[in-house]
């Protein structure tokens, strides 16, 4: 609720900093948003795919006999009709610890000979309404021999265990270690003085975008051009994929398109089969092609989050000193490497082993492997909740055990305070160099907003009126600003990750911005907007965002990792910066000074120490309208600008949870929520309250309420809504947030991102409350499976 | 998903066995069924009409029953395909006398399903077969009280 805005922003007073009100909203309030679904081309057709029913199959026949006689059915492709595309690609390579490249089978558009989990799309039905399309997929026969599967990722890895893909041993991907030598972890470990171990699952999750997944793809035959609007976080990425390494289009042959999107959380990241196959569908017919994911499609195709098994040791001198970590985990990536499936478990989860702690010795090994389920990808912090649930679980345990207070352990092990500028940055054991952090203050201020001492004293009464309340804390890091392409290319992604910012300032002086970043729901349109208003010291109403069109934007990556202010909001100010110069250029002409004499404030360029001025617009139609004009310069108003960051940012805090437990049924209820965020600097502080608000609901609904349970036969047996329990408003006291500014030594904006905090920090939080909670009523329990429900809670305090 | 249950019923075996081995018979007790077709010794094409909560479809498929004992009892093997899901069952059912006029089923076994049956029925699944059990039953009783009184 309190904001600082600290150095490195203007002070101008301008919109940096203010909690403007969204623009967007007027037209989503209003029902004005414009989807993929939206969109009825004519000679408009419709897709539906016939799916399978086992998690693994050979596939024995498939009859669309009866189907291509079905009313309004105009085509019917199955997995030998694309036997010779491309599979959609993976985005990342890692190596196996000896140094060969990871397994990479190929996941088909349709598969032909195999099912390898629920879902896997067996045939398309194209016709000419989607009740049409529907009821002929109904009557494609296949026939089915069904096999042995597997859905855990250890059992997987175990001899005997049925093989995702015949060519992959053992179902392992790849194996993969990083931090220090594991002697010199072992050595460290067994020099401890206490080692706290705690073995848990991080459970699979659904990530439920309200806007189901969405494509209508359509080819223009006279000019062989095709274009495809698709819900995507990251149009410029999906057409460079499909392009490039499955349907071998060149890329200006390809406009991709994605106006609103109704929530990603990492899952509209990928390029799915999906958007492949309805092109190279559309070319064959000549006509559009539209498909729309049903909830119970999303629920088995959109890449889940997570799914990690994991033992986790950390090793304490007896002054509560952290000496070493060592960390084992089998992460699950389903049944086929989905686009970032292979960087989540190692790159985004390893390299935040450090935490804020100054741990010397660190190592992590981990087994990616290949099951009969959905691919798991990236999800609202990707590898980053759950490198923070590992450590912070682990805290706090380490606290109950060694009876220090958890807060005080924390004070013990912090990397102290570094402001990245006057102090270096701080080099971690697992490769990443963190910017900027404060993390005593921000513990200090959740401890001060708690009413520590108090909430200690409240604790002990409430064990007699049959609740135990509990508190749990997590202080996190995580790096985002994703993200440096030279530190990322040498950890083998197959493409850097800069941004593009275009600033085109019309003659009138009013600005359209094209970015790279793609809003689905982070509220670009306004932040960019206050961003550009404030640097040109121009009205926000003078500023136009554009973004999700390749035919539009000169480049982009899109959003994800929090990215999108750090790395896409420098771009734009990097192309601010040239349209300032050029304008100065111009100013000095019209005032008669030297371009090094003018100053540029408040929308108006003038001569320094003079009242000579001249406004940003007449300069921008000077810039249009060159009649009296400096002799060596272009017309025009209008710059690019490619920022590749020097670094990742390292957003941190400190997320508190106090939880009531029934004794007698073992329901948990969350009493209070506290954020304490450093995000650097701030553009739109209610914004950035509402990414939390967001973040921290899906964090606690992962730690309460979330879970996507296969069966043995590999069924996900809770794919809707009726049997997926998600977080609702009811479940939720009124957050109580705050952040402090620590800013980004690498940025101009000195901005770190905002977007995933709130699900990194939250959840280990949640579990730590109700783990405290049990032993304040005399209950040493290690762990609980998430999602914490009343019967598991139950269970726990029974034993 | 585990099918386990006993129920007495009031008839010796031999009259049970005779009705569970007649086609018209099990056309009226088994529940949801529309069509019953014999197409061997001791195998049916079946066509079933059910409704699982949220899920509703029709079935058709194979009824086989195996490792026959006369009187004493049978494994039936279910294969149902439908456009909400298949399922897959082999539940074996004893038939054990009581007294002179009362006999005992027991039934043991396992069904499989997938599709809509699996990600959305499971959670009711097994109370639609406690239901279908029930139903079994009390038309079996009904269709001897038919018998008694013709």
């Amino acid at each position: 609720m309190s904001t600082n805005n600290g150095n490195g922003t203007a002070a101008t007073g301008g919109p940096i900093g203010k909690s403007v009100k969204r623009v967007e909203d007027k037209r989503f309030t209003m029902g004005h948003g414009k989807f993929t679904d939206d969109i009825v081309l004519p000679g408009q057709t419709y897709a539906a795919f016939v799916r399978s029913q086992y998690a693994h199959a050979k596939i024995l026949s498939v009859d669309t006999s009866a189907a291509k006689a079905m009313p309004g059915v105009v085509a019917i492709y199955t997995g030998a009709d694309v036997a010779a595309v491309n599979g959609v690609p993976c985005g990342w390579q890692v190596n196996f610890k000896n140094g060969n490249a990871m397994k990479e089978p190929k996941h088909p558009l349709l598969v032909a000979d195999k099912t390898r989990h629920v879902g896997d799309a067996i045939a398309i039905v194209i016709a000419e309404s989607i009740e049409e399309a529907f009821d002929a997929a109904q009557t494609v026969n296949v026939e089915y021999e069904e096999l042995p599967c597997v859905v855990d990722a250890f059992k997987a890895t175990q001899p005997g265990a049925p093989l995702v893909h015949d060519d992959v041993p053992n179902n392992i991907c790849y194996d993969w270690a990083l931090g220090n030598p594991i002697e010199e972890v072992n050595a460290a470990m067994s020099s401890a003085a206490h080692v706290t171990t705690l073995e848990f699952i991080n459970q699979r999750l659904v990530p439920n975008a309200i806007e189901p997944r969405c494509y209508n793809s359509s080819y223009d035959a006279i000019n062989d051009k095709y274009t495809l609007y698709t819900s995507t976080q990251n149009p410029h990425v999906i057409r460079l994929l499909m392009c490039a390494f499955v349907l071998g289009i060149p890329e200006h042959k390809v406009r991709v398109i994605s106006y609103d999107v109704g929530g990603g959380f990492g899952s509209k990241i990928f390029h799915y089969t999906e958007e492949a196959l309805l092109t190279w569908c559309t070319k064959q017919l000549g006509r559009p092609v539209k498909w729309t994911a049903e909830r119970k499609e999303s629920f088995v195709l959109d890449a889940h989050g997570r799914d990690h098994i994991t033992k986790a040791e950390m090793g304490f001198d007896s002054g509560g000193k952290i000496v070493a970590l060592r960390v084992k985990t089998y992460a699950n990536l389903g049944a086929y490497l989905s686009t970032f499936g292979s960087c989540v478990p190692t790159y985004l989860h390893g390299t935040l082993m450090q935490g804020l702690y100054t741990t010397p010795k660190i190592n992590i090994d981990v087994t990616a492997v290949f099951t009969h389920t959905t691919a798991v990808d990236a999800y609202r912090g990707a590898g980053r909740p759950e490198a923070t649930y590992l450590l912070e679980r682990l805290m706090d345990l380490a606290a109950h055990e060694m009876k220090i207070d958890p807060a005080e352990l924390r004070f013990r092990n912090f990397i102290p305070p570094f402001d990245g500028v006057n102090q270096p940055g701080y080099q971690t054991q697992v490769a990443l160099q963190y910017d900027s952090g404060n993390y005593h203050a921000a513990l200090e201020k959740g401890l001060e907003m708690l009413g520590y001492e108090d909430f200690r004293k409240a604790q002990k009464e409430s064990a007699n009126n049959g609740k135990l309340l509990g508190v749990g804390f997590s202080t996190y890091i995580e790096a985002c600003g994703i993200a440096p392409s030279a530190v990322v290319g040498s950890l083998g992604a197959r493409a850097g990750l800069f941004e593009f910012g275009q600033i085109r300032v019309q003659p009138t002086g009013k600005v359209t911005v094209y970015t790279g970043a793609h809003s689905h729901g982070q509220g670009h349109e306004t932040t960019f907007a206050q961003v550009v208003a404030d640097k040109l010291g121009i009205s926000m109403d003078d500023v136009e965002i554009v973004h999700g069109d390749t035919e539009k934007i000169g480049f982009g990556m899109g959003t994800y990792g929090s990215r999108s202010i750090a790395v896409g909001g420098t771009a734009i100010v990097k192309s601010i910066e040239k349209v300032i110069e050029k304008g100065k250029k111009i100013a000095a002409h019209l005032l008669e000074a030297s371009a090094d004499d003018i100053d540029f404030a408040n929308g108006n360029f003038t001569v320094k120490g003079t009242d000579k001025s001249i406004a940003f617009g007449n300069v921008a139609l000077t810039a249009y309208v060159p009649h009296n004009y400096p002799k060596d310069l272009e017309p025009g108003l209008d710059f690019s600008s490619f920022y590749d960051p020097a670094n990742f940012t390292y957003p941190f805090g400190c997320h508190i949870a106090v939880v009531e437990v029934d004794k007698e049924t073992g329901k948990v209820a969350l009493k209070r929520f506290i954020a304490v965020d450093d995000f650097g600097n701030i553009i739109n502080p209610m914004i950035v309250e509402g990414q939390v608000h967001g973040g921290v609901a899906q964090g606690v609904g992962q730690a309460l309420f979330e879970g996507a349970e296969y069966n043995e036969h590999g069924q996900l047996v809770n794919a809707s809504y009726m049997d997926y329990c998600m977080p609702r408003a009811d479940d939720f006291p009124i957050f109580e947030t705050a952040t402090q500014v620590t800013p980004c030594p690498h940025n101009p904006l000195g901005v770190k991102g905002a977007g995933e905090a709130g699900a990194i920090g939250s959840t280990p939080a949640v579990v730590n409350a109700v783990i405290d909670a049990l032993w304040s009523g005399g209950h040493e329990v290690k762990d609980i499976r998430m999602p914490l429900t009343s019967e598991r809670v139950w269970r726990a305090m029974q034993n | 998903m585990e099918l386990k249950g006993r129920h007495t019923v009031k008839a010796n075996p031999a009259t049970l066995w005779t009705m569970l081995m007649d086609t018209d018979t099990l056309s009226k007790i088994v529940p949801g069924i529309s069509r019953l077709e014999k197409t061997g010794d001791n195998s049916y094409k079946s066509v079933l009409e059910i409704k699982m909560g949220p899920v509703s479809g029709s079935f058709t498929g194979n009824l086989e029953m195996e490792d026959i004992e006369e009187q004493k009892g049978f494994t039936l093997k279910v294969q149902q395909n439908s456009s909400i899901g298949n399922a897959n069952a082999a539940i074996k059912i004893e038939l054990v006398p009581v007294n002179a006029d009362e006999t005992e089923v027991a039934f043991d076994g396992g069904a499989k399903v997938t599709g809509l049956l699996a990600s959305m029925g499971q959670r009711i699944l097994g109370s639609v077969a406690n239901m279908l059990t029930k139903q079994f039953f009390a038309n079996l009783e009904r269709e001897l009280q038919t018998r008694v009184s013709a």
